[in-house]
């Protein structure tokens, strides 16, 4: 300890060891990966004319990761998909498989990052968000998650007074001044490439797509991307669930807050709230759903046999303050999504049970047993 | 001249060096404070200051780590080290204009690293981010501040070398080869794939592991029997406590690559690591709190004593908290949440700064004679218990909630997880402002010994010497 060279020699050797492993003990062990199939031959090679795995990004999408490098996108966002053992991310719907080592091999930045403020971005480009969609995000995050806190990042675009065709209307969800129309900077176009060209949707001899269970939501919905996922119903159907769709979710006045409990994909939670998805209740009869949706319910009730006994404020912000086509509306929706069919809900037959229940003290919750009792 | 002891010696050839980097550390540390609350602030409001490019929230943040980590961080290693370095060695400063020279080198290439990272030139390997071109000017400052501070401890009196020389000088000598390395992989040959983020993470903790860390503990192995004229108990322990840490920390700090597209070998040695670090940890807390506590009385009336002992304090805690962590099972959880927040600022705020600071109000009444008021440096010292407390509480809690939410994945991201931890960022905002004020007067206290009248500083200099 008291020669300097000995010193230095050996606390230099205490760090060589550790970069004889992780730089150069790494690099004889994965620094060689190359592109290669989905599926190798039998005797390991690659089939001839087979396609190659990871493809190398476009012109315009390498442009792109600069850009991404040089906001500092990676201090908030990562781009790798955890092993299932290790994480949430496939479940969350973040990839169809674990990332690995030879999905970055020919990218020139690999920006793992380590820090989750934002999503996952290893696979935005698998999430079907239209250019537009990601250019309105990228304008201001807060106009499609009100509470996001991804940084709004305007200097990447000009903001229009004349809109031509191209431009990109931002749909502010409370300014009240209407719409804006932005033009994207080239830049803002290159971000966006190399955000839809991330994604690792191949599989590599390594590693192959995780099975996921159904019931798992594939990403966070918005109200702007409900349009696309428009079934053959009728307009005014349509509008109805879509419509409904948002008050279920929504979590502020006006919203009636239904997904905390009976969760996005309309399951509830084994033994505490009861699923809304396949629900004798939700499926059956009409008016004891509207009661339930106006004063709520209490007290045990039996779901598809399965007994639940909990409390259901009256929903809406504050508790039943939803009007009769908003009852109209999310009780349609609950009764035709997640492979629910049934009859729409119109809001006259809401009008006819609050009607009928003129007398009854609001927020007076109703019981199982008196909904099923017949009406005197 | 003469009648001086050899320690007034050797403070006042250290005077201008330590002045040089304590002031600008001073200044690093208000800018740094200025863009963490810049930051925070943007994550309670993102519309903050969102028009301006230069200040959106991912340059920000990395600027302020490598305002604090190099500005900050690599201005009061400098002060602290030499002052030490010459006071053990019973050695003069000397070259002081060169060490100077390479100072202000130094800084600028941090300053234009930092402008260029704002202006859009990041490389996004962690803790390297500013750009490559400053690089070189970084290195040959610090190899040239460096040889010079050799060349004290080769020029010392006493051939026996104890714990704090140890730690000061690995840190000074991992530093440059930590960087070599990373530069090499990274820019020079650089590596393909992942392993350049195995590597880009293993120097951005490193840094920490063994350039920070080992400097603060070294401060605290000279401050506590300094300052109250006891040695360390259980001495012996020290020499085993440095060579885990230089032994374990380079292997240690990769564990948070857990279950990411790297060979698994390599979180799972992080791992084993890390939990084999309980030793070093175990050494450096007995050695510091058994004879610190054996006088806690006086502990708590020395200032720069309070202030190292809340440091190893919080080094103690925070390892043993990062050991926890750093199990696969609490990993899967806290990875990747704002737990990473608290692990950085634990150790550069909670335990590297103070430590610094305690190192700091110890020397510079010695060096320039002038006594700083007890009632300022208190203040400092509750402002900073206060603002630290509440940032590390906030980062803590708010971590697990994130890590608990994230992991539920019916709950949606941004409406659900992101909303329940917006609570912790305000708090974050608040202590961040706390911390800004106590820096503030920390530098206050600092510029106002250094430069009691700012145009006579080297005026006054002079007539001290021919007095």
């Amino acid at each position: 300890m008291n020669n300097l060279a000995k010193f230095t020699i050996g606390i230099f050797l205490t760090l060589g060891m550790a970069w004889l492993a992780f730089v150069v003990g790494a690099r004889s062990q994965f620094g060689d990966l190359v592109p290669t199939s989905e599926v190798l031959e039998d005797d390991g090679s690659v089939p001839v004319d087979a396609e190659l795995f990871p493809t190398s990004l476009s012109g315009m999408a390498k442009q792109g990761a600069e850009e991404y490098a040089a906001l500092g996108c990676v201090t908030c966002h990562t781009q790798q998909v955890r092993r299932v053992e290790a994480g949430f991310d496939v479940e969350r719907g973040w990839g169809k498989r674990p990332s690995a080592p030879r999905d970055y091999v020919l990218q020139e930045h690999v920006l793992l990052g380590n820090s989750r403020i934002g999503p996952d971005l290893a696979n935005v480009g698998l999430r079907e968000h239209s250019d537009n969609w990601l250019h309105q995000h990228l304008f201001e995050p807060q106009s499609i998650f009100p509470s996001s806190l991804c940084p709004p990042s305007p200097f990447l675009y000009q903001q229009i007074d004349e809109p031509v065709k191209s431009d990109i209307e931002i749909v502010s969800n409370e300014n009240a001044d209407g719409n804006r129309f932005v033009r994207p900077t080239v830049r803002a176009n290159r971000l966006v490439s190399y955000l839809q060209e991330l994604k690792q949707d191949y599989e590599l001899p390594e590693v192959s797509f995780v099975e996921v269970e159904e019931d798992v939501i594939e990403e966070e919905v918005v109200s702007t991307d409900i349009s696309v996922v428009s079934t053959g119903a009728p307009k005014w159907l349509q509008d109805q669930i879509d419509t409904g769709k948002e008050i279920y979710m929504k979590a502020a006045p006006g919203g009636g807050m239904c997904f905390t409990c009976h969760q996005q994909n309309g399951q509830g939670l084994a033994g505490q709230f009861p699923p809304l998805a396949g629900s004798d209740w939700v499926l059956g009869d009409k008016e004891r759903l509207i009661k339930i949706s106006m004063y709520g319910l209490m007290g045990e009730i039996e779901v598809n046999g399965v007994k639940y006994n909990n409390v259901m404020a009256p929903p809406g912000i504050p508790p039943g303050s939803l009007t009769d086509e908003q009852i109209a509306s999310v009780l349609t929706y609950i009764r035709n999504d997640w492979g629910n069919s049934a009859s729409a809900v119109s809001a006259e037959e809401v009008a006819t049970v609050r009607e009928s229940l003129k007398g009854r003290a609001p927020m007076q919750m109703f019981t199982a047993a008196e909904l099923t009792t017949p009406v005197q | 001249m003469s009648v001086d002891s050899p320690d007034k010696v050797i403070d006042r050839s250290a005077k201008l060096v330590f002045s040089f980097f304590l002031s600008s550390a001073g200044l690093w540390l208000l800018t740094a404070a200025l863009l963490a609350y810049v930051a925070a602030a943007k994550l309670t409001d993102p519309f903050f200051l969102s028009t301006y490019e230069f200040l959106t929230y991912g340059k920000i943040k990395v600027a302020q780590a490598n305002a604090f980590v190099y500005g900050w961080g690599g201005n009061a290693i400098f002060a602290v080290s030499i002052w030490i370095l010459a006071r053990l060695s019973q050695a003069e400063v000397r070259g002081s204009v060169f060490i100077v020279f390479a100072g202000v080198i130094w800084n600028l290439a941090i300053t234009f690293g930092l402008l260029g990272i704002m202006d859009g030139h990041m490389s996004g390997h962690e803790m390297l981010e500013m750009p490559t071109e400053v690089w070189p000017a970084m290195l040959i400052s610090y190899l040239i501040i460096t040889f010079l501070v050799l060349v004290i401890h080769r020029s010392r009196q006493v051939r026996e070398t104890i714990a704090p020389q140890w730690f000061i000088l690995a840190a000074l000598l991992w530093f440059p080869a930590l960087f070599l390395i990373a530069w090499n992989g990274l820019e020079i040959n650089p590596a393909r794939g992942t392993l350049q983020t195995v590597l880009s993470m293993w120097y951005g903790q490193s840094l920490v592991w063994l350039w920070l860390t080992p400097v603060a503990l070294g401060a605290a192995y000279y401050l506590i029997p300094a300052i109250l004229g006891r040695t360390i108990d259980k001495y012996y322990l020290a020499i085993f406590g440095f060579w885990c840490i230089a032994a374990l920390a380079p292997w240690s700090v990769v564990h948070h690559l857990e279950g990411g597209p790297v060979p698994m070998w390599i979180p799972a040695i992080g791992t084993v690591m890390s939990i084999a670090m309980v030793f070093p940890i175990a050494v450096a807390s007995t050695n510091f709190h058994a004879t610190a506590f054996m006088d806690i009385g006086k502990v708590w009336d020395s200032l720069p004593l309070r202030f190292v002992i809340f440091g190893t304090l919080s080094y103690t805690v925070s390892s043993y908290i990062g050991v926890v962590f750093s199990l696969p099972a609490v990993a899967k959880i806290t990875q990747f949440t704002i737990i990473n927040e608290f692990h950085f600022n634990q150790r550069v705020y909670g335990f590297f700064s103070m430590i610094i600071f305690g190192a700091v109000y110890f020397a510079l009444p010695r060096i320039t004679g002038k006594e700083i008021p007890k009632a300022a440096k208190s203040f400092h010292f509750w402002t900073s218990t206060l603002g630290v407390l509440m940032l590390l509480l906030a980062y803590l809690i708010g971590g697990l909630t994130h890590g608990v939410l994230a992991g539920q994945p019916s709950l949606p991201w941004a409406s659900s997880v992101i909303q329940s931890i917006q609570p912790y960022f305000l708090i974050t905002k608040f202590a961040f402002i706390i911390l800004a004020f106590s820096q503030f007067v920390f530098v206050v206290n600092v510029w106002r010994v250094i430069f009691p009248n700012p145009f006579a500083f080297f005026a006054a200099d002079d007539k001290e010497a021919s007095a």
